[in-house]
């Protein structure tokens, strides 16, 4: 049997006294893909940042690769990447300086930050600072940094989104790399038309809860 | 997967203070408007108190130390701004690193900008104030190290508790004040010790103090700092 990779049972976020994920259940194999939609504020960034241990569930469990979302956080962080819409990089750094302090803080010694940057077609402003670039250019240089991380779960929050068609193009290649790399993806999308020939499984977010599932739980 | 351990852990906190310089060094941000603040803070005081030469020496400690705290507040607060503005902090707290690595190199970014700032005003205080510095420099050095360390643990920590909220600005004092003032005034009373009554052992009762309240600062925050950062 294969590996669990997510297994969420009951999960629920709120702020304050407002539920915005209410009654998540969802077993995702490891090496799967699948697409997260769902209408804005329906809770696909939130689960996604619980997932990346961002946020700690109001009720509910949740593992990762078999760790406890709450107890087992650190481990969890060990084997997540996550790709947050809004980039996640220094802007008063240049762009090898925020890929290298990356490296140093995944523990991984001499990585190879030029090739990298090469890959998602940074490398002529490798030594600029990040406040000079677009918000495609800030994308394409977290798309660096997700790759950097190799780790077996990726959560994409709108990897999509600032990019422009070549850009786009890239995120496909890296979704076919991840799937032929034994990765597990889980990414948030209204690109549904251009994912979902990418994707194993289309889920949707509404009300609080998985809809147009089958079943109580989810298998993908 | 890397491997992890204590080495790798002072690797992860020499990499946060590190990003956190290096970005000061570039932004200036803080030095200007510390610098500015504290030196015109100084400069109030030290018109108010007027050309009493035994007056001034009294007030001068204090007023170095208030101009510190001040500056202090907004150096941190500006050391968590930097990293919200395009949710690198929410990155810096997904990497799999210990939480109390991100606390240990942030608090030594705002230590050294404290220090460098305290070492700076030092001698600004002197002028203004009338105040001897060399008989004592070591102690009056060491009495700023510590008392800038001791402040930068509180202020780092509630910095960071306030971070995520709308009223940072106006909750980051509220909330640290009351905390940090067993370590302003032994900063100030050592201050005094050395400059004005130019006592040696009663600086040193002082600093010991001060160190006693850093140690137990560190242990505290730094043992209790995932509390602040996991919502």
């Amino acid at each position: 049997m294969s590996e669990a990779a997510i297994e969420l049972s009951g999960l629920g976020r709120r702020y304050g006294r407002q539920y915005v994920l209410r009654e998540i259940n969802l077993e995702m194999t490891a090496g799967r893909l699948a697409l997260l939609g769902g209408s804005n504020g329906a809770g696909k960034t939130t689960l996604l940042r619980v997932l990346a241990t961002r946020l700690r569930p109001s009720r509910g469990r949740g593992r990762v690769f078999g760790f406890d979302l709450v107890t087992g956080a650190h481990e969890v962080r060990r084997r997540v990447a996550f790709l947050s819409v809004f980039g996640g990089s220094y802007p008063t750094l240049t762009a090898a300086e925020n890929l290298m302090l990356a490296a140093r803080l995944y523990g991984l010694r001499g990585a190879e930050v030029t090739g990298l940057l090469a890959t998602v077609g940074l490398e002529a402003v490798a030594d600029k600072l990040v406040r000079t670039f677009s918000s495609g250019m800030k994308k394409r240089l977290a798309l660096a940094r997700l790759m950097l991380a190799d780790a077996p779960l990726w959560l994409l929050d709108e990897p999509y989104a600032s990019l422009d068609e070549d850009g786009k193009a890239l995120i496909d290649r890296l979704l076919i790399e991840a799937r032929g790399a034994g990765r597990t993806v889980l990414l948030a999308s209204h690109e549904t038309a251009r994912c979902a020939p990418l994707v194993d499984a289309l889920l949707t977010l509404e009300g609080g809860g998985l809809r147009a599932v089958p079943r109580e739980v989810e298998r993908v | 997967m890397s491997s992890q351990g204590p080495f790798a852990d002072l690797g992860f906190v020499a990499a946060v203070a590190r990003k956190d310089l290096l970005q000061e060094l570039r932004s200036r941000a803080v030095t200007v408007a510390t610098l500015f603040f504290s030196s015109i803070t100084l400069m109030v005081l030290a018109f108010a108190v007027g050309r009493e030469s035994a007056l001034m020496q009294q007030a001068g400690p204090g007023a170095l130390w208030v101009a510190l705290a001040f500056a202090g507040v907004i150096s941190a607060a500006q050391s968590y701004q930097s990293d919200l503005a395009e949710a690198a902090y929410e990155q810096l707290l997904i990497y799999p690193i210990p939480r109390a690595t991100i606390y240990l190199g942030k608090l030594i970014a705002n230590w050294l900008t404290m220090l460098a700032l305290g070492l700076v005003l030092l001698p600004i205080g002197s002028v203004l104030f009338a105040l001897p510095l060399t008989p004592g420099l070591p102690l009056l050095v060491a009495t700023v190290a510590l008392g800038t360390l001791g402040f930068a643990l509180i202020a780092t920590f509630y910095a960071a508790l306030t971070a995520n909220l709308q009223a940072r600005e106006s909750l980051l004092p509220v909330l640290m004040f009351p905390v940090v003032v067993p370590i302003l005034l032994a900063a100030v009373r050592s201050t005094d010790a050395v400059t004005r009554l130019g006592n040696a052992a009663l600086a040193g009762d002082w600093l010991q103090l001060l160190a006693g309240f850093d140690l137990v600062y560190l242990v505290v925050c730094t043992a209790i700092f995932h509390f602040v950062v996991d919502e």
